[in-house]
């Protein structure tokens, strides 16, 4: 069940659009925020709120790269695998990363917190090779610099001080 | 008129003709698999490329995307386009199972045949298949998507042309899914057509599965007797026994599609093991007997009471099941044996409103299904079109889709698939509701109209003055004004005996100002159109005749096609009655509680084994041809039973009008055809309209409701209607075993006000009380129910029958709660 | 290093977004008034772009004023304006650029555009990765409200125009116009082809127009300046203003950097970007994103705009360089291409859902050193096929690999007869 105090910041949301599925993405981001994931149940909820049938938000949740449908930690390491990245060695990235948190690519570490998924160019090719967080960015990666984001998430839960 | 050229041969075809359309005018069926008439073009599949040579294009373009223009030349069979194609092929087989030997769809699979016909016979892609999870989507439809070519057109057709949206794509490219959010099973009533719309064997038929090959099937042009739409059907018979229904293309009925209930409504027609086991043997007092003992005993029967009681004391007896030839065949047997008869309409409320239906319909305003589509306006006056006649639904929901309004005046909470807005009106109301839309769209033009025009305006008039038109309807008052082809489609189960008359005289109106007006009636069955031209205003119906059983005038009563049982509204005073007989033949297919209680039985043979004549609603005169001989079919791999004998086993089974002729001593066992005596009249030819009189203004357009202009709507007494569903009410439903996974437990609609009032919730379950005794129903609360009405279907589950009649009149405090949800 | 006048960068601050203030200062919102304000006819402002002949800069180079000519007078309301940043072509950044050096420039444009055709809402569409801009718009768009600029009676005109942020859900195939409309109407992001053309039927049925960031950016400088002006900016008499060139890969410094439209390839590596990185050097780069094709030592003196790259067979495109040198395997590179619009196909139609996919496993046998000889036709066959595809989207992948086909034969055929990938030993990836 999703909060009501959620529910209500969404149907104000809703009510705010040309027409409520304009919102989908949104609604759907918002629940993620606080959930991580579309849990079926979620989505369910969702749907209704967004005046779709559950196959509705089915088709649109599926269709994008950053609406999950399967549990994922609490913050979700994209590694950037398009053109540039792969040119600046974002196989050591991954697997720096992957030896770090002991997953492979599309696992998530045991407490939950950390998912480690490829993704495409995320347009920050002059800073490859770069990774998302949680819609953060951090570029020009390097084994330092990934020890001190992972370390600060970890500790802080924090994404402050970072671009 | 664009001309082009199409490999060499010029052809004119209409503006917005795709090249597609335009070249199977020639002959040239340009491969495809997205691209299906009733879904249009989206481009998808990318299959139906053709070289353009000359003309506004050049180059490769898909000939489903392109509208046919002045001076293309076009080319299906340049080396390029044909090697594109071959591609395509190879593209969509890369991940395809080839389980060609295990699908249902092997031997009629376009992607077979494309796969053949376009030369792709060698795999040279050196990577893996992708596979799929499939998803359980009810007792009907096998999902099987490994061999998803993902042209689109299941979620198309299910979310589209039908609306509903429980079923569509998901995913992203190559991983593209079609399916549901999770196993259930599919929500729309139409989802059987998902099996002939899938051009490969996503989805099969679960009802046949693993039970056949196309080129084993004997198939022949058959109709749908469900409901009176007469949807044409393509039946598949094997080993005796019908094994699918598949929709076959009617431009002016059901176009490309069926409902599921027609798809799968036939398995009462295959005599099985089983409860409900069709009877494939005469029987004689209970006893199986031979056919012509069986004939010979009802004629020296039915012989002796005519010498006793003279020929008066036989009743004969149809009912909507019956085919144009079994009822010309009652019709003679009355005429010429001197026997009571025919009797073809339950009661002579059923009878009045089917015989002014078919009265008031003439050629000028009867309209198809195909004609609704292209409507701009659609008025349904007490009708449930998705639960009396499902396929007609789906024609509003095109009209809807092109843009017309469409309006329900129902006392139901009327479901449709697609936007609408609705009236509820309990029946005495309808014809106010009518009365308010149609005035205000004509009274500009009423200065015109004739004397018999006038004064029934005048009549609408002085209704319309008297009556408060609810919010919403002025806005479409002025749609309908605006309207250049609005169609009226009206019921004739739920509704005042007046109102088919009454909607008929609306749209000749509407006619009058200028509008190509039409009108579209529902009929109680798929025979009724034709009991009704054979039919007279003063004919008897079952209901004289129970009177006459009581007082022994009528001695014996030969029912064809006919259950008393399920079509008598009064079940206790039918068994009274029915117990007083000296003699009940019965001739049916289905193992009734007519033919429980008939001294002589003989089973007769379905739609799918003789050919039979039906005329639809809108009179359309149709045939279904014969599937097989059918009798005792063969299941399971087994061998043929071993009966040493030349008769087909379980083959003793004669169609209605034969056996009734026998037995009547009309004609002989050698009579083959029934058409020396179809009425001439009613055989104008396959697929056209039978003659209609010109139709007129209803002399005494008598309202429902009474002159007061006010509904009589008392506090503490409730309508209690009887309605159709789509599953659970028709005899189909009963017989055919088919049908139980989608029959749901019957419930009774009431207004939320009405509900509040007697403290009734939604989900509660009443006693209704009456004078034969009581029912038991749970309570579906709406504000699309009428206020002052109680609904309930004739569901097979429902003691119904003891209400006496098809609408009584209940008094509030005898609807008692019983139980909460 | 050659200096050019700077128009979008004009407000360029190291690791600082421009403020309202700053961009007002140096001449921001001054369109706004004088047009808007000063209530010249909107079509003077169509009048005027479309003599400036600026181009569409998100990679099909459609002349915009056509584009805002193309809404009919007649054309119901409301009228919609839509600001395409989904920029998600592989190489390309400059949007992203532009958004955090001055906002202000994109929003006055956005402004200026909806006033052009009577518009009265526009989206600003963003792709989940650039969330740090989409908060910096929506900050920007505050300000902008607060000073006057936006919501309902602009400047006390009768003019309403105001701004939402929508987020994209993430996928390539949104960044094509008929999909991104599709995909603000929460509808599955396929593309839909014309007609009837968004200018006439879009977002919702009714008319909408669809322009690029940096387009829209510079709007409000034509318009400031005069199309005369604009016209001058470029380093070539065919080209008409600046350009955003945004640098990747084995250059010195990679970045946008704002250059006369047409300035030479040659220059922009070796003067504006540092020159090639150390130890590298110049094999090929993809000139305008992932759907351009290789160029090679050849042209690198190129005047980089739309014609000159049009003459040989290239595009520009979104003016994206990507840049490799002599250890970069460019059959790797092509797979790497290959995976990305495999796996950022809609799914709509056969060559493209299919067909990609067929050529990533060629390629990619080939990479791993289990190709044959027949892939290279068979590759070749394809690349001409998927031009048969519903968009644009498997035409663009194919153009790497007809450039990979075409210039580097030698290169694919030695990973076939060497059964394994030449550059593999030498390079780090």
């Amino acid at each position: 069940m999703l909060p009501d105090e959620l529910k209500n910041k969404l149907r104000k949301m809703i009510a705010g659009a040309e027409s409520p599925r304009e919102k989908a993405i949104d609604v759907m981001f918002e629940i993620q925020e606080l959930q991580g994931w579309m849990s079926d149940e979620a989505m369910v909820e969702a749907a209704e709120l967004l005046g779709m049938t559950p196959l509705q938000l089915e088709e649109l949740a599926t269709f994008y790269d950053y609406i999950y449908r399967s549990p994922v930690g609490k913050y979700v390491i994209k590694v950037c695998d398009s053109t540039v990245c792969w040119l600046e060695g974002h196989q050591r990235v991954v697997d720096y990363i992957c030896s770090r948190l002991g997953i492979p690519l599309g696992g998530t570490t045991a407490d939950g917190l950390f998912t480690l998924l490829p993704v495409c160019c995320i347009g920050y090719c002059d800073r490859a090779p770069a990774m998302v967080i949680n819609k953060r960015v951090f570029g020009e990666l390097t084994t330092e610099k990934i020890d001190r984001v992972l370390a600060q998430l970890a500790q802080t839960a924090d994404f402050s001080g970072w671009e | 008129m664009p001309r082009l050229i199409i490999d060499e041969r010029e052809i004119e075809v209409p503006e917005g003709t795709k090249v597609i359309d335009a070249a199977e005018r020639l002959g040239i069926v340009i491969p495809r698999f997205c691209y299906h008439e009733a879904l249009g073009s989206v481009g998808a599949c990318r299959m139906c490329a053709v070289k353009f040579v000359q003309g506004p294009f050049k180059g490769v373009q898909m000939s489903c995307m392109v509208d046919a223009r002045d001076g293309m030349v076009v080319s299906t069979t340049d080396e390029e386009v044909v090697g594109f194609r071959k591609r395509v092929i190879e593209l969509l087989m890369k991940n395809h199972p080839l389980d060609c030997p295990v699908c249902d769809e092997g031997g009629q699979c376009l992607l077979q045949d494309e796969t053949v016909s376009g030369g792709h016979g060698l795999r040279r892609f050196p990577g893996p298949k992708r596979t799929y999870r499939d998803q359980y989507l009810g007792p009907y439809i096998k999902h099987e998507m490994n061999r998803c070519i993902h042209c689109y057109r299941c979620s198309r057709f299910y979310q589209e042309f039908c609306g509903y949206y429980d079923l569509g794509p998901m995913q992203i490219g190559d991983r593209l899914y079609f399916g549901r959010f999770s196993d259930g099973a599919l929500e729309s009533p139409f989802s059987g057509n998902l099996v002939d719309i899938c051009p490969t064997g996503v989805y099969t038929d679960k009802t046949a599965r693993f039970k056949l090959r196309r080129w084993d099937l004997q198939r022949a042009p058959s109709l749908c007797n469900l409901c009176s739409l007469g949807c044409n059907t393509v039946a598949n018979g094997h080993y005796r026994g019908v094994m699918r229904i598949e929709a076959r293309f009617s431009s002016e009925v059901n176009g490309y599609f069926l409902c599921d209930a027609g798809r799968f409504g036939f398995s009462y027609a295959n005599g099985a093991e089983g409860a409900r086991a069709r009877p494939l043997s005469p029987a004689i007092a209970g006893a199986p007997a031979s056919a012509s003992a069986a004939l010979d005993r009802a004629r020296e029967a039915l012989n002796d009471i005519a010498a006793k009681f003279g020929p008066g004391a036989i009743a004969v007896a149809g009912s909507g099941r019956n085919s144009l030839e079994t009822q010309s065949m009652l019709d003679l047997v009355c005429k010429k044996r001197g026997w009571s008869g025919p009797v073809l309409f339950p009661t002579p409320s059923v009878r009045r409103k089917t015989l002014e239906a078919v009265k008031g319909l003439d050629s000028r305003i009867a309209v198809s299904m195909g004609d609704i589509e292209k409507s701009d306006f659609v008025i349904i006056a007490g009708a449930d079109p998705l639960n009396e006649a499902p396929m007609s639904a789906l024609a509003l929901r095109q009209a809807a889709r092109n843009g017309a309004p469409v309006v329900t005046i129902d006392s139901r909470p009327v479901a449709l698939p697609c936007g609408f807005d609705h009236f509820p009106a309990a029946p005495r109301d309808i014809e106010r509701y009518l009365a308010a839309l149609v005035v205000k769209a004509v009274e500009s033009e009423a200065a015109g109209f004739g004397k018999d025009a006038e004064a029934f305006y005048r009549h609408l008039k002085e209704v319309h003055e008297n009556f408060e038109p609810p919010l919403g309807l002025a806005r479409l008052c002025e749609l309908l004004r605006e309207s250049k082809r609005p169609v009226i489609l009206c019921g004739t189960d739920a509704i005042p005996e007046s109102t088919p008359a009454f909607v008929s005289g609306c749209a000749r109106l509407l006619g009058l100002a200028g509008k190509k007006a039409g009108l579209f009636y529902l009929l109680p069955g798929a025979g009724s159109f034709g009991a009704a031209q054979l039919c007279g205003t003063e004919d008897k119906t079952f209901f004289e005749i129970l009177e006459d059983i009581e007082q022994g005038l009528v001695r014996a009563l030969v029912v064809a096609e006919c259950d008393p049982f399920h079509d008598y509204p009064d079940r206790a005073r039918l068994e009274s009655a029915l117990s007083k007989l000296e003699l009940l033949v019965a001739i049916d297919y289905f193992d009734s509680q007519a033919v429980g209680c008939a001294s002589i039985f003989y089973p007769a043979s379905t739609i799918f084994e003789t050919r039979s004549t039906y005329i639809n609603q809108e009179g359309r005169v149709q045939v279904a041809e014969r599937v097989h001989c059918g009798g005792a079919p063969i299941r399971g791999g087994n061998h043929p039973p071993r009966i040493y004998s030349g008769l087909v086993p379980g083959g003793d089974h004669l169609p209605a009008w034969k056996a009734l002729g026998q037995i009547a001593g009309l004609i002989g066992a050698d009579e083959a055809s029934a058409q020396t005596f179809l009425p001439p009249a009613l055989c104008p030819g396959e697929g056209k309209r039978v003659p209609m009189a010109k139709a007129g203004f209803p002399e005494t357009p008598g309202f429902a409701g009474g002159s007061d202009g006010k509904a009589a709507l008392n506090g503490d007494l409730f309508d209690l209607l009887t309605v159709e569903w789509m599953f659970g009410t028709s005899e189909f439903s009963v017989w055919s075993d088919s049908l139980d996974a989608a029959v749901s437990p019957p419930l009774m609609s009431i207004n939320s006000k009405d509900a509040a009032r007697i403290g009734l919730c939604d989900g509660d379950r009443v006693s209704v009380e009456l004078e034969a005794g009581a029912f038991e129903i749970a309570v579906s609360v709406s504000d699309k129910t009428a206020e002052g009405v109680l609904v309930v279907p004739r569901h097979k589950e429902l003691e119904w029958r003891k209400m006496k009649d098809f609408s009584v009149s209940v008094a509030a405090d005898k609807v008692r709660k019983i139980g909460a949800k | 290093m050659p200096v050019y006048p700077q128009v979008l960068f004009k407000n360029r601050k190291p690791d600082r977004v421009a403020t309202l203030d700053e961009y007002r200062e140096s001449g921001g919102y001054e369109a706004v008034e004088k047009f808007i304000g000063g209530g010249i006819a909107h079509k003077e402002v169509i009048r005027l772009v479309g003599e400036s002949g600026l181009l569409g800069r998100g990679g099909a180079g459609f002349p915009t004023g056509m584009k805002w000519a193309a809404v009919p007078d007649s054309s119901p309301f409301p009228r919609y304006l839509v600001a395409n940043c989904d920029e998600m072509e592989p190489g390309t950044f400059k949007d992203r650029v532009l958004l955090h050096v001055d906002p202000h420039c994109v929003i006055e444009g956005m402004i200026l555009a909806g006033y052009s055709f009577s518009a009265s809402k526009a989206f600003f569409f963003v792709r989940p990765s650039y969330e740090s801009g989409a908060l910096i718009l929506e900050r920007e768009l505050e300000n902008a409200r607060r000073a006057g600029f936006l919501g309902n009676r602009i400047l006390g005109t009768d003019f309403c125009f105001d701004i939402v942020v929508h987020r994209s859900g993430g996928r390539y195939i949104c960044g094509e116009a008929s999909a991104l409309l599709n995909a603000i109407m929460g509808k599955r992001p396929n593309p839909v082809k014309p007609p009837p053309y968004p200018t006439e039927k879009g977002l919702w049925e009714k008319p909408t127009v669809v322009n690029n960031v940096e387009t829209l950016a510079n709007i409000p400088h034509i318009l400031r300046n005069g199309p005369q002006w604009f016209k001058t900016l470029s380093a070539t008499p065919h080209g008409t203003g600046t350009k955003i060139y945004g640098i990747s890969g084995k250059v010195s410094r990679p970045g946008a950097v704002e250059l006369p439209i047409g300035t030479r390839l040659s220059e922009i590596i070796e003067q504006h970007c540092g020159g090639m990185a150390p130890g590298s050097k110049f094999k090929a780069c993809l000139p305008g994103g992932a759907s351009t094709r290789f160029l090679t030592g050849e042209h690198y003196d190129i005047p980089m705009d739309f014609e000159d790259l049009k003459k040989i067979g290239n595009r520009l495109g979104t003016a994206a360089i990507m840049v490799f040198d002599q250890n970069t395997c460019l059959v790797g590179a092509t797979l790497n291409l290959l995976e990305f619009f495999a796996r950022e196909s809609c799914g709509w139609c056969t060559p493209c859902r299919e067909g990609l996919p067929y050529m990533r496993e060629l390629l990619r046998r080939i990479e791993n050193g289990e190709g044959k000889e027949e892939y290279i036709p068979n590759l070749r066959l394809l690349c001409k096929e998927v031009w048969n595809s519903y968009c644009a989207l498997a035409p663009g992948a194919a153009e790497p690999v007809v450039s990979l086909l075409d210039f580097f034969e030698d290169e694919v055929r030695q990973h076939i007869s060497e059964k394994g990938c030449p550059f593999h030993a030498k390079a780090d990836h």
